[in-house]
């Protein structure tokens, strides 16, 4: 009943199939989103897939935050350490970076959570 | 021959062709219905187990591809308007479809038994409804879940293909 390309067939599908599952396991961390929050308010959120410079003016204070490529980094802070501009870009689920001095945050949050209810298409 | 022997002849397998279908697909909508009634512990909704592929297995092997793609077709549309609802016959029709047009293609290589052909469905058919899933909700991840449906497609594949063997050889070999 079973023929021998039925076990070829069946091996070829198993190790696609998980060669598959474990790279999209790999970068299951990767977010959705960018969420910027200035003293504690949520600023915005923006996907993290779309490419775009968020200026945040607030307080005579000046943020820019830029998403190229699926990765966020603070491109400009006039902030006097400095400490947000050095920081590594982010790209990964509950990954942020802090300027304290004007008190923004920025943040990858993920879709996922158990129920799938954001629809964005 | 005589000319009219053959054209009521014609006819009569026709005929028989077309009861065969009939049957296959009140069949096929059975056990869809029975799965609609058993949600699987899956958070995608349209992922079954494809009791319904036993039919259209066997209609791959008995009718051919337009009948077994036909039958599908209307399976797929009656359980939609009947149980699953709109949302539900998209999932249907992209696994339906997919699984379709590769258990045929893997049957006419002639390389692959019934168990083989139906395991092959099995997997397509949770891979079109959860590509379907991608794209509605906008979100490549739930790919993850593909290891999952991966198995269960291929279990359920397998096990619908032993059935299917067994029931076609105990069908009454009818010429159509
Ligand atoms: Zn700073």
């Amino acid at each position: 009943m079973i023929k021998k390309a039925d076990i070829v067939l069946f091996l070829v599908i198993l190790i696609t199939g998980l060669a598959v599952s474990v790279v999209s396991l790999g970068d299951s961390a990767e977010g959705d989103n960018v969420v910027v929050t200035v003293d504690n308010e949520v600023y915005g959120i923006y996907p993290l897939s779309e490419d775009r410079v968020i200026e945040v003016r607030q307080q005579g204070h000046t943020n820019n935050i830029t998403i190229k490529d699926g990765v966020v980094s603070m491109t400009y802070s006039d902030c006097a350490n400095q400490v947000c501009v050095n920081t590594r870009p982010i790209a990964k689920t509950n990954d942020s970076i802090v300027c304290l001095p004007n008190r923004v945050i920025v943040e990858i949050t993920s879709d996922e959570g158990g129920e799938v209810d954001v629809i964005t298409g | 021959m005589p000319s009219p022997k053959p054209k009521a002849r014609t006819y009569a397998l026709r005929t028989k062709r077309l009861a065969l279908s009939a049957i296959l697909a009140a069949m096929a909508m059975i056990f869809s219905y029975i799965e609609a009634l058993i949600p699987l512990p899956v958070p995608i909704p349209g992922i079954k187990l494809g009791l319904a592929n036993l039919v259209i297995v066997i209609a791959i092997y008995r009718l051919g591809f337009k009948y077994a793609f036909i039958i599908n077709c209307v399976r797929i549309l009656i359980t939609g308007l009947l149980f699953t609802g709109l949302f539900g016959a998209i999932y249907s029709f992209a696994g339906g479809v997919l699984s379709i047009v590769v258990m045929y293609l893997l049957y006419r290589t002639g390389l692959f038994s019934m168990v083989g052909v139906s395991m092959a469905g099995g997997v397509f058919h949770n891979l079109g409804q959860l590509l379907v899933a991608c794209l509605i909700m906008s979100n490549f991840k739930l790919m993850s879940y593909f290891a999952v449906l991966l198995f269960s497609g291929l279990i359920s594949g397998i096990l619908i293909g032993i059935v299917a063997a067994v029931l076609y050889d105990k069908l009454p070999h009818l010429n159509v």
